[in-house]
C-alpha cells in the first residue's frame, strides 16, 4: 500500500516489534492458537501446545474478525451487563477520510464500514476497500491510513485485517494480499491470489492459523472455480491452494456432468473461516455454484459449492465435508460463519459446528467427522422436499428458477447473508438477525442454450420481514425470536457477553442491547443511519469499550464514569 | 454471490454501471492519447470498451473464420476451445492477446489484418461482456402459462382476491395501465404502499388516543400524521399500545398460500382485463 497519512507512535513500534519477532519466529502449527498470547501472555502461548486457548471466551482484545477462532463472538468481558447497559453511552466516534484517491477505475471513494474491526495492543484497524486505518482505540483518534491503488474488481466489501506480529494482513479488490508495517501502514510486501482477468476481486478478512495467511476469493460474473489459499506470513509465498471442486475421478466428480462443469461451477469463499487449533481443522462455507441461476446443464449437487468443508489447514486436504444447498439455483452461498460450539447433546460433551445458513436452515455438524445432528429451518422457507440421509435439504425442482417464474422462500438475499451470527455459552443460544422473504425467479428462456454461463436468470421483487432469532443449538427450536418493527431486512452482526448482553442493529438506525437469555431489549441509541457490520468489543484500563460500524463511521460505546 | 455477495445483484449492478461510466469516460480520454496506457493497464474496470460497430465486423469474420470449430455462441464445440472462458481472450487487449493465438498455423489458417484482428477482439470482448452481465433480462419474460379460467375461479375462491378486488371496479383496465405482464405478476404479488395509501396507526397512552397516517415506526418510537397534517411523536414502552392498519397485510399472508400454478394463473386472469 501507499499513502500512508499519520505518524507512526513509538508505543505501536514498540509493540508490534517484540511481539512479532516472538509470534512470526515460533508459532507452529500445533501453536496455532496465536490469539492465545493476546488473552493470556506469552506463557501460556508456551504452554498451549494443542490446547484450543482461542476457542475460549474473548478477553481484551478482539484479535481476528471474529473475535476469537470459534466464531461464536462471544466476549468473556462482563464489565457491562443488563444491569448497567442502560448506561450506555458514546465514547467516541471515528469518521475515516478516504481522502480523494479514487475508488477502482476512478470517481470518488464513498466509506461504508462492512468489516468488523481488529483491537491489538489497544490499537484499532479498520478497512474499506482499498483502505485500512489505525485507530487509537480508547479515543478514536487516527495514527495512520494506508491506501491501495486499485486497478479494479468489485469494490463491495472488505470484512477487515489479519494480525500477526508487527504485521497487518488486507485483501483488495484487485486481488492482491497485502502485507502492512503494524506501526505506521507501510506495505511490506503483496501477492496476487486471484486473476482480476478472469472477473475475479478478494474482500474476505484473511485468518493467521499457525504459520499461514489464509485466504478466500470472490466473483461469480463468469464461470469460474472458487478456492482456499494458504501464504507464508513473512514473504506471502503460497503454501497451498485447494479448489472447490472435486478431483477428477473422485466419487464427488461424480456429481457434475463434466470435468469442465466442475472447474467452472464457482464455489467461492468469501465468507469467514473459523479453526479448531485441538483438531487442527480450518471449517469454511463456500458459495455458490456457476452458472448461478441456470443450473440445468449441471445436474448433480455440485460439490464442493455450497458446503461446509474442513480442511487441513498446514496441506490445504479436505478432510470432511456437509452440504447445506445440493444444487443450489438461488444464489444461497452457504458462506456464514461455521460457529464452533462446545456443547453438549444427549448428555454427552461434543465439539460441534453451527450454521445458520443463507438458505434458511439450521445445521448442526459433529466438527471432528462433519456429520449431521441436526437441520431445522430457522425461518420458514419453501424449497425443498425434505432431508437426505446425510441431513442435507433435498431442493424442490419445482421451485428452481422457471421461464414463467417460481414463487420461492427465501429470496436471494437469503434467511442470513454475511453479516455475522453470535453463540453465547452462557445461554446456550445461537444468534441469527434473519429475514423471512419472497420473490420470484426467473429464468431467462433466451440464457438456456445448450451451455448456459453466467447468471441466466435472476429473483425479483418481493416482501421480507426481518427477526432477530434465538435458537437453541440441541434442538433448532426458536428459543425467543424479536420481530424487527417494520424492518424489511437487517444488515446488522450480532455480539453476545457473558455479561448476558446480545448486541444488534435494526433498520431503523437503532443500535440495540438484548437480555441475551429473553430476548428484551434494555438499551437503544438511535445512530445516523442503520448499522452496516458486526458488532465487537474489548477492554481497556477496565474500561470495556463496545463498537460498531454504521455507514461511514464507527461509534464507541462505554459506562458513563 | 456475496449480497453483496455479500450484495444483492441489484446493489452491485449499480456500482458496475457507475463504474462503467467511469471507465468510458477514461478510456474516452486514454484513445486520444493513443492505446498504449489502456494496453499498459489491466483489470475489469479498465476492460476493453467495445465498439459495437467493430464487434459487427468481428462477428462477420467470426461466422467466416472461427465458428466451426468455436461454435456459433463462441462457447466452444468438440473441435475448440470455449473462448467465453478463454484466458488469452480475457487478457486480451484490442487484439495484442489474440493476435499471436491465431496466427496462421495448423489450427488457424485465415490470414487476418492487424484491423480484422481488432474487430474480433472487439467481437469476443462483446460475448464475454455478454455473459458477465446475464443476470440482467434482455428478452421478455413470458408468464402468461397459467390457465385464466382456474386464475378466475382463484381470484374469486381460494385466493380471496375478489374480497377486497373487484375485476370491474379497481382492476378494471389493469392489463392496460401495466404494459409488461411480468410487471404485473410482481405488483400483484408484491403490491407496495405507494400504490395503496399509507397504513393508519392508532396509538393510545395514559388514556388518550391518537390516529393518523404512519410516517415512522420502530421498536421505539412511532410518529403519525393527524387528520390536521400535523405530525405526533410517542416513544414506545409499557402501556403505550400501537396498533398499525396495514391494507397489504392480507397480500403477504397470501405469499404462503400461493402456488406456482395460482401464480400463473391469476396473471394469465389479470391479463385479460383490457
Amino acid at each position: 500500500m501507499i499513502g500512508r497519512v499519520g505518524r507512526p507512535p513509538t508505543r505501536l513500534r514498540r509493540f508490534g516489534a517484540t511481539w512479532g519477532r516472538f509470534a512470526v519466529g515460533q508459532v507452529g502449527r500445533a501453536l496455532g492458537a496465536w490469539g492465545a498470547c493476546l488473552f493470556a501472555g506469552l506463557t501460556l502461548l508456551a504452554q498451549s501446545g494443542v490446547q484450543p486457548a482461542a476457542l475460549r471466551p474473548l478477553g481484551n482484545s478482539w484479535p481476528m474478525y471474529n473475535g476469537d477462532y470459534s466464531g461464536r463472538r462471544y466476549s468473556a468481558l462482563t464489565a457491562i451487563d443488563t444491569s448497567n447497559v442502560s448506561s450506555l453511552a458514546q465514547a467516541w466516534v471515528f469518521r475515516p477520510d478516504a481522502g480523494t484517491a479514487p475508488a477502482g477505475g476512478g470517481g470518488s471513494t464513498s466509506v461504508l464500514i462492512k468489516g468488523t474491526p481488529v483491537v491489538v495492543n489497544g490499537v484499532l484497524y479498520v478497512t474499506i476497500p482499498d483502505h485500512v486505518w489505525a485507530v487509537d482505540a480508547r479515543t478514536g483518534r487516527q495514527i495512520w491510513h494506508s491506501t491501495w491503488p486499485s486497478k479494479g474488481g468489485w469494490h463491495i466489501a472488505n470484512r477487515g485485517v489479519a494480525v500477526l506480529g508487527n504485521t497487518v494482513y488486507v485483501e483488495t479488490p484487485d486481488c492482491h494480499l497485502v502485507a502492512l508495517n503494524i506501526a505506521d501502514g507501510r506495505e511490506k510486501w503483496r501477492t496476487e491470489i486471484c486473476d482480476l482477468e478472469q472477473f475475479y476481486y478478494a474482500s474476505a478478512a484473511p485468518l493467521i492459523v499457525g504459520n499461514h495467511v489464509i485466504t478466500g476469493v470472490s466473483g461469480d460474473d463468469l464461470d469460474i472455480p472458487g478456492y482456499v489459499e494458504a501464504h507464508d506470513p513473512e514473504t506471502g509465498t503460497r503454501q497451498w491452494r485447494w479448489y472447490t471442486y472435486p478431483e477428477p475421478g473422485t466419487p464427488e466428480a461424480k456429481t457434475w456432468p463434466n470435468a469442465e462443469a466442475a472447474a467452472h461451477g464457482g464455489g467461492m469463499t468469501w465468507g469467514s473461516s473459523t479453526y479448531d487449533p485441538e483438531l487442527n481443522l480450518l471449517y469454511l462455507g463456500t458459495g455458490n455454484p456457476q452458472p448461478v441461476i441456470n443450473g440445468r446443464k449441471r445436474q448433480g449437487d455440485n460439490l464442493f459449492t455450497e458446503s461446509i468443508v474442513a480442511l487441513n489447514p498446514d496441506t490445504g486436504k479436505l478432510v470432511w465435508y456437509f452440504q447445506p444447498s445440493p444444487h443450489d439455483t438461488h444464489d444461497w452461498d452457504a458462506t456464514q460463519t461455521p460457529v464452533l460450539i462446545d456443547g453438549e447433546i444427549d448428555g454427552k460433551p461434543r465439539k460441534l459446528l453451527a450454521q445458520a445458513s443463507r438458505n434458511g436452515w439450521f445445521f448442526v455438524l459433529d466438527r471432528t467427522s462433519g456429520r449431521n445432528i441436526l437441520s431445522k429451518e430457522y425461518v420458514r422457507t419453501n424449497w425443498t422436499k425434505g432431508l437426505d440421509r446425510k441431513g442435507q435439504p433435498i431442493p424442490d425442482p419445482a421451485k428452481e428458477p422457471q421461464t414463467d417464474g417460481a414463487l420461492v422462500s427465501p429470496n436471494q438475499g437469503g434467511g442470513q447473508n454475511w453479516p455475522p451470527p453470535s453463540f453465547s455459552p452462557r445461554t446456550g443460544l445461537f444468534y441469527a438477525n434473519a429475514t423471512r422473504a419472497f420473490s420470484v425467479y426467473y429464468l431467462y428462456q433466451n440464457e438456456n442454450d445448450e451451455k448456459p454461463q453466467g447468471w441466466g436468470g435472476n429473483d425479483r421483487g418481493g416482501w421480507s420481514e426481518a427477526m432477530l432469532q434465538a435458537i437453541d443449538y440441541r434442538t433448532g427450536a426458536i428459543a425467543w425470536s424479536h420481530k424487527w418493527a417494520d424492518s424489511p431486512s437487517v444488515r446488522s452482526g450480532l455480539l453476545s457477553t457473558a455479561g448476558n448482553v446480545l448486541f444488534a442493529g435494526d433498520a431503523s438506525s437503532n443500535f440495540v442491547a438484548f437480555d441475551a437469555a429473553k430476548g428484551v431489549p434494555l438499551w437503544h441509541e438511535r445512530l445516523h443511519t442503520s448499522i452496516t457490520n458486526g458488532p465487537m468489543t474489548y477492554s481497556l484500563e477496565n474500561v470495556q469499550y463496545v463498537v460498531v460500524g454504521a455507514g461511514d463511521r464507527l461509534y464507541a460505546f462505554s459506562l458513563k464514569p | 454471490m456475496q449480497n453483496e455477495k455479500p450484495s444483492t445483484g441489484r446493489a452491485r449492478r449499480r456500482g458496475n454501471a457507475s463504474a462503467f461510466c467511469i471507465l468510458h469516460l477514461a478510456f474516452c480520454i486514454t484513445v486520444v492519447s493513443g492505446t498504449t496506457a489502456l494496453l499498459a493497464q489491466a483489470g475489469p474496470y479498465e476492460r476493453q470498451r467495445i465498439d459495437e460497430t467493430a464487434a459487427t465486423r468481428g462477428r462477420a469474420l467470426y461466422a467466416q473464420h472461427c465458428i466451426n470449430c468455436h461454435g456459433s455462441t463462441a462457447k466452444g464445440s468438440d473441435r475448440g476451445p470455449d473462448l467465453i472462458r478463454s484466458a488469452v481472450v480475457l487478457r486480451d487487449r484490442l487484439g495484442q492477446g489474440i493476435g499471436p493465438a491465431i496466427a496462421p498455423s495448423a489450427t488457424h489458417q485465415a490470414k487476418l489484418t492487424g484491423a480484422q484482428i481488432i474487430d474480433l477482439s472487439h467481437f469476443l470482448h462483446q460475448r464475454v461482456e455478454s455473459i458477465a452481465s446475464n443476470r440482467n433480462a434482455r428478452a421478455p419474460i413470458d408468464v402468461l402459462t397459467g390457465d385464466l379460467e382456474a386464475g378466475r375461479a382463484y381470484f374469486n375462491g381460494m385466493g380471496t382476491c375478489s374480497t377486497c378486488h373487484s375485476t370491474t371496479g379497481d382492476l378494471a383496465g389493469i392489463s392496460t395501465r401495466i404494459s409488461d405482464p411480468v410487471v404485473l405478476q410482481q405488483r400483484w404479488l408484491f403490491p407496495t404502499l405507494r400504490r395503496s395509501g399509507p397504513r393508519e396507526v392508532e396509538v393510545v397512552a395514559s388514556g388518550t388516543r391518537a390516529a393518523g397516517a404512519l410516517v415512522r415506526l420502530d421498536d421505539f418510537s412511532v410518529t403519525l400524521r393527524d387528520g390536521s397534517g400535523e405530525e405526533q411523536s410517542f416513544t414506545r414502552g409499557p402501556g403505550v399500545i400501537v396498533t398499525v392498519k396495514d391494507p397489504l397485510a392480507a397480500h403477504h399472508a397470501l405469499l404462503d398460500r400461493h402456488t406456482d400454478d395460482d401464480m400463473h394463473n391469476v396473471t394469465t386472469f389479470l391479463w385479460t382485463l383490457k
